[in-house]
This record gives C-alpha cells, sequence and structure tokens, in this order.
C-alpha cells in the first residue's frame, strides 16, 4: 500500500463556478469519472454526496471502494451502476456516455454493462433459482432456449448446478449470494458491482465468497466491491477510500 | 464452467462485445419480457387466492347481470318474432277490450262497452270484402279429467271450424277438425293440445286417443283431434289446450264473456284496407249505443301492439341492466385499482430488483397492467359462465327461452378487460415511476 498512485489527482477542491471544458474521457479505461458531482436537496439546504470526484477503472480490475457510512460511498456505487445519474460531471462506461442518459437507457446499460451482487442477495422470492439467473435475459430480449442454456451455464460457474429449481428460502446464505452472482453474470457484463457482498454472511461463507471473486477476476472480470469492512477492500487489488465526499486515498495493493 | 467465461471472454474485444449488443437490440422482442409478465402476473394472483377472487367479485356481478339478462331477452326476442309470425302481421282481432289495459279507470270504461258477439263476427265475414278468414275464440281456463287424472287450468278455446285452426296457426297431428255441421250441433267433441296427452294419458300416442273420452265441465268430451305441439311463451305452455266448438262453448257456458273475434287478410297490404271495413261494421252495429269521439266500443288491434308493449319493457330492462353493469363495474374497477396499488407497495423492493438488473419503465408498466387486466378478464369469464348459468337455471325454473350468444361472451370479458386496463394504469404508471434506488431499499 506504500506505491499508493493517485489516480485522479486533478480532483479539485473547489466547486468550479465557471464552465468548464469537457474533459476527454480516457478510451482505455472501462470506467472514467470526471469531476463527479452529486447533489441532494434536503428541505431548503443542498447537501453534496460527492464532491467533484474523478477516477479510471481499467478493463479486468479488482477494485475495492471503501468508506464509512456517509461517505458517499453508496452514492458513488449508485452511480457507477447506472441506478443514478450524476449532478454534474460526466461518467464513461465501456465508451458510453452514461451521465447524460434517460431512464430507459439506463436501464438498458443496467442490462447490459452491469451486473449487481447485494448485500440481502436480492433475490426473487418466489422465483426458482434459474428463473432468478434469467431475468436480466428476459429483460434484455434473449430467447427462451438460448436464455435457459446461458443461466445454466452461469449458475454451473457458481457450483448450483445442482440447485436451478430450489427457491431462494430453500437455499442457505452462501448459495444465495452465488444465485446472485450467476444472475450478476448472465449477460456478460462490462462489471461485477457488489455492494457489501458479505455483509449477510458469516465468515466462513464470505470468505468462500471472496475466493469466488477472486476467481472470477482471474477468468478476467472486471469486479468492483464496495465496503466497509478493510478485510474485504484488502482482497482488491486496488482500494478507492471515500470520505465525505472525496477521494482520501487511490492505492493499489498488488 | 469454463464454457461460460469462453462465452464472456468475447467481451473484452471490444469489437466482439458492440456485435453482441448489437445483435441483441434488433432481437429485442416485446414477447420475452411479455411472456414473464404474464407468469408473474399469474404467480402473484395465486400467492394471493382470497384477494384475487374478493377482487373478482364486483366485476363478475356485473358482468353475470348483464350475460343473464341479455341472455334471457334475446332468447324471449327470438321466440315472440317467432310465435308473432306464426299469427303474422296479417290478422287482427275485434274484441269488447284491448289487450293492453293501463289503468283502472280504462278497465271501468271498457267494461262498460257491449260485449262482442257471434253475430258481430258473422256481419263482419257477410260485409267485410277485404276480410279473408273470420272467427271467433272464447276462453275459459278449466280443469279436465280421464278417469281419475286431472290436468288443471286447461286453456279450453271455444272457436268456430276450419277458420279459427288456421288463424291460430294450429296443425292437426293425428284425427280431424268437426265439420261445419258437427260445430253448429254443439256436439261435446274436442280437438286437444300434446300436453294433454302428456298429463291425462300417460304419453300415450296421438292416435290412440282419438275417440277417447275427456271430463271438461262435468261433461263427456270425445276426442277427435290431436294438435302439433307449439311450445311455450313466457312460461305458458301453448299446448296445454283443449279446442271445443264455438255452440258448444256457448251452451256450457252461456254467453257471459265476451268473445275475440279473429280477422284474417291474405297479404298485409290489404290489412288497412280490411280494418276499416271492420271497424265500419262494427260502428254501424254499435250505432248511437256510444259517441265516437269518446270511446269506439270496441277495440280492434293487431299483433304490434303487443310487440310494441314488448319492445318497450324489454328496452326498459337493458337500460337498468346496463345501469347496475356499469355502476358494478365501475365499483369492480376501483377495487382493482386499491389492490394493485397494495400490490405495487408490497412488491417495492421486486421492483427495485427488477429495475437494478435492466427492467424499463415499460416492462414494469406491462407487466402490472397485466396482471390487472389479468384479474379483471378472468372476473369477466367467471361472470359469463355465471350469467349463462343464472339465465339457464331461470330458463329452466319459469319455462322462459333461451339463446347463449358467443357475442355476449367476447363483449363481457372484453369490458371486463378494458376496466383491467383503466384500473390497473395509475398503479401500473406508480410502479413503473418508482426509483430504483427507493425501491431497492424499501422492506
Amino acid at each position: 500500500m506504500s506505491d499508493a498512485t493517485l489516480v485522479s489527482n486533478d480532483a479539485p477542491t473547489v466547486l468550479p463556478t465557471e464552465p468548464k471544458a469537457p474533459t476527454a474521457h480516457d478510451s482505455n479505461s472501462l470506467i472514467s469519472m470526471r469531476e463527479i458531482w452529486k447533489t441532494y436537496q434536503m428541505g431548503s439546504e443542498q447537501v453534496h454526496a460527492l464532491h467533484g470526484v474523478s477516477f479510471d477503472i481499467p478493463r479486468g480490475e479488482y477494485i475495492a471502494i471503501i468508506g464509512p457510512s456517509g461517505s458517499g460511498k453508496s452514492t458513488l456505487m449508485n452511480l457507477i451502476g447506472c441506478l443514478d445519474t450524476p449532478s454534474k460531471g460526466e461518467y464513461w462506461l465501456n465508451a458510453k456516455n452514461v451521465s447524460e442518459m434517460d431512464d430507459d437507457e439506463l436501464a438498458r446499460i443496467r442490462n447490459q454493462e452491469v451486473g449487481f451482487v447485494f448485500q440481502t442477495f436480492n433475490l426473487l422470492a418466489r422465483a426458482t433459482a434459474l428463473h432468478n439467473v434469467e431475468l436480466p435475459l428476459i429483460y434484455g430480449g434473449v430467447g427462451s432456449a438460448q436464455r435457459h442454456e446461458m443461466a445454466m451455464k452461469a449458475l454451473a460457474a457458481v457450483d448450483l448446478a445442482d440447485r436451478v429449481t430450489h427457491r431462494p428460502n430453500e437455499l442457505s446464505g452462501g448459495q444465495r449470494q452465488r444465485v446472485a452472482i450467476a444472475r450478476a453474470l448472465v449477460n456478460h457484463p462490462s462489471i461485477l458491482l457488489a455492494d457489501e457482498p458479505t455483509g449477510a454472511l458469516d465468515s466462513h461463507t464470505s470468505m468462500e465468497i471472496m475466493d469466488l471473486f477472486e476467481r472470477l477476476h482471474g477468468e478476467g472480470n472486471t469486479i468492483i466491491v464496495v465496503t466497509h469492512e478493510p478485510d474485504i477492500a484488502a482482497r482488491a487489488h486496488r482500494v478507492i477510500s471515500i470520505r465525505d465526499g472525496e477521494i482520501e486515498k487511490d492505492e493499489k495493493s498488488r | 464452467m469454463s464454457s461460460l467465461f469462453k462465452k464472456r471472454a468475447v467481451t473484452y474485444d471490444p469489437v466482439n462485445d458492440e456485435v453482441q449488443v448489437r445483435k441483441r437490440s434488433s432481437s429485442f422482442l416485446k414477447l420475452a419480457p411479455l411472456w414473464d409478465a404474464f407468469l408473474v402476473a399469474l404467480g402473484s394472483l395465486r400467492q394471493n387466492k382470497l384477494r384475487t377472487a374478493l377482487t373478482l367479485v364486483g366485476i363478475v356481478v356485473g358482468v353475470a347481470a348483464v350475460i343473464a339478462v341479455v341472455t334471457i331477452i334475446q332468447g324471449l326476442d327470438n321466440k315472440v318474432a317467432t310465435t308473432f309470425s306464426s299469427q303474422g302481421s296479417t290478422v287482427f282481432t275485434i274484441s269488447k277490450r284491448p289487450q293492453i289495459i293501463r289503468s283502472r279507470e280504462e278497465f271501468v270504461k271498457f267494461n262498460k262497452r257491449k260485449d262482442v258477439t257471434h253475430e258481430d263476427a258473422e256481419a263482419i265475414a257477410r260485409l267485410c270484402s277485404a276480410c279473408w278468414r273470420v272467427g271467433v275464440a272464447a276462453n275459459v281456463r278449466e280443469t279436465v279429467k280421464h278417469g281419475d287424472q286431472k290436468f288443471e287450468n286447461v286453456n279450453i278455446r271455444g272457436v268456430t271450424p276450419g277458420t279459427m285452426f288456421d288463424i291460430d296457426g294450429r296443425t292437426i297431428d293425428a284425427g280431424r277438425i268437426w265439420t261445419e255441421a258437427e260445430g253448429a250441433s254443439g256436439r261435446e267433441i274436442c280437438v286437444v293440445g300434446p300436453d294433454v296427452l302428456t298429463n291425462l294419458f300417460g304419453g300415450a300416442s296421438a292416435d290412440r286417443v282419438i275417440g277417447q273420452e275427456v271430463r271438461i265441465s262435468g261433461r263427456p268430451f270425445q276426442i277427435i283431434g290431436v294438435l302439433e305441439p307449439l311450445g311455450s311463451i313466457f312460461g305458458n305452455s301453448r299446448d296445454s289446450v283443449a279446442y271445443i266448438p264455438y255452440s258448444t262453448y256457448q251452451k256450457i257456458y252461456g254467453a257471459r264473456d265476451s268473445i275475440v273475434t279473429f280477422i284474417q287478410v291474405p297479404t298485409a297490404a290489404q290489412l288497412e284496407l280490411a280494418e276499416d271495413q271492420a271497424r265500419t261494421v262494427m260502428h254501424n252495429r254499435r250505432g248511437g249505443v256510444f259517441k265516437q269521439e269518446d270511446d269506439e266500443g270496441f277495440a280492434l288491434e293487431t299483433q304490434d301492439v303487443f310487440l310494441e308493449l314488448y319492445g318497450k319493457a324489454t328496452a326498459n330492462i337493458y337500460i337498468v341492466t346496463i345501469g347496475v353493469a356499469a355502476i358494478s363495474l365501475v365499483v369492480g374497477g376501483i377495487v382493482v385499482m386499491n389492490i394493485m396499488l397494495v400490490s405495487v407497495t408490497e412488491r417495492t423492493k421486486e421492483i427495485g430488483i427488477r429495475k437494478a438488473i435492466g427492467a424499463r419503465r415499460k416492462d414494469i408498466l406491462t407487466q402490472f397492467l397485466i396482471e390487472a387486466v389479468m384479474v379483471t378478464a378472468l372476473g369477466g369469464a367467471i361472470g359469463v359462465l355465471t350469467g349463462f348459468g343464472l339465465a339457464y337455471l331461470i330458463a329452466a325454473l319459469i319455462g322462459f327461452p333461451l339463446l347463449i350468444s358467443v357475442a355476449s361472451a367476447v363483449l363481457g370479458v372484453g369490458v371486463s378487460s378494458v376496466v383491467g386496463i383503466i384500473s390497473g394504469l395509475w398503479p401500473a404508471w406508480r410502479a413503473a415511476r418508482l426509483d430504483p434506488i427507493e425501491a431497492l431499499r424499501s422492506e
């Protein structure tokens, strides 16, 4: 952690009031965040959740975003996951400018480019593991035969080939999270975005899930883990620390 | 496992990645999400069976009411049309009282009139050149007996021979009609409807009862003929009848009741002329008894009077039914909307998950609309079946005719589906507009 590289060294410390010329995004990066601001209106007050954050993530990186609660890391995760758009700034994901997209375009990007893994799994309770994994393909318009095949492969990839007809309540926490990971990966997204992926799991299962992430990274996936646990963050190859809406540290650990 | 990530590997190549994305967008069929939405809706309705059932009630009641009424009225329409065409628009009647009496005052007024008699009928037959057939009929309800068998409330119809069977549109199944001479002689002979056979002779065949004896008003009558069946209308069987010669009728019942004179013309075109002639004959015969401007002293009517009244009555029934149905569909629609709003609230998390993994607004909108339409269409279908069942039951109980139409079934389900779309739109729109972050955060 000593050889920390500050990627976004051009991040401003004051809000630029004059219009800034759009910064060209780094075409080699999978993710390019430029001067990202997120401002919420809380009653009469404006709250800045992110203060001009900039960073790049190249393809195939395993990165952790860490910070205490209220640091703005959830806001950042929502932006990376295209659940939200920045108040100001540019976000390029896989050579697409996401920051100006409307609701349906964002939905499409989430479907094609982002695979979410949540703390509480967020599986559909009434659906089987297979159907849960097929869901992104349904919204992606993949035909039923191909959908089934892809979902089966994704479940096999997380070692759940024998649990496809089980519903979430018939699976253990670790198994549920693996179903969620299969769902995240089934559409071959650009990034795997995990929000506290081990927060609801015991330490043994947590390690299994983290081992799975490591393996997926080894197979070429770009993985972003948002967490407040240093142990989990330590598994990543690069750690961005967020505090008070700004990047406090951005260091490569391996 | 390895194959999945071999596939995954293609996305490393930006060119291949683009190709893959483009291929998908071209096959971005709406069918898959639609089918999924259909299954989700089905699952959600099954999950909450009781709620679904209660939601359905309003729609079911509305649709069932309309279907039952429409089915019965269409059956009636059909029956009325065929029945009246058997006498048709070539027949008019002259009687003391009209078929429809609207008030007590009218009743009193009509009762003061002179009776229409056999002589009136004979005068018309003699003087009205446009009249083709003239016959008279008088009716009484009487119990008919055979041995120890009794058949109550039989329509005993005293008629002039020949003409009245033709005017009534009756044909003989077995035996014969009495002759003019027999009719004039006042003999106790009769031609009976098939219901008499069923009730007094245990359903014996028509030719086996010819020559048998029945007792009408204590007198022995010989059966000389059996009529072909005509079926029933408004729950009254038209086959529960015994025709006897008018002279015999007079002998037994006296002239205590006014008779009805039936006049038939060969074609409808001559109806007006015949009516005018018959009216003139009657005016002359009534002479100074009544002031014409006050009261003609008799009623000259065609079947149209009845058809008009029937049309008005059924139109009113239709209007009332449609009103009832509209109210219950509106209430049913509000219930569906309410339940859908609850459902959206309950499934906020699910909506968030679906949005996070790529459902667009219209996907969510469609999903909830399908669910709403499914509820109401199901309600409509159950309503249609219940309506048909109800109509069948009513028809069976009171002998109404029945006409099951596919059009009304399709309309029932169609209208309730439209109710589903209307009442599902607002909840579905709310679901579609949910912020994915907020929705994911909800429990």
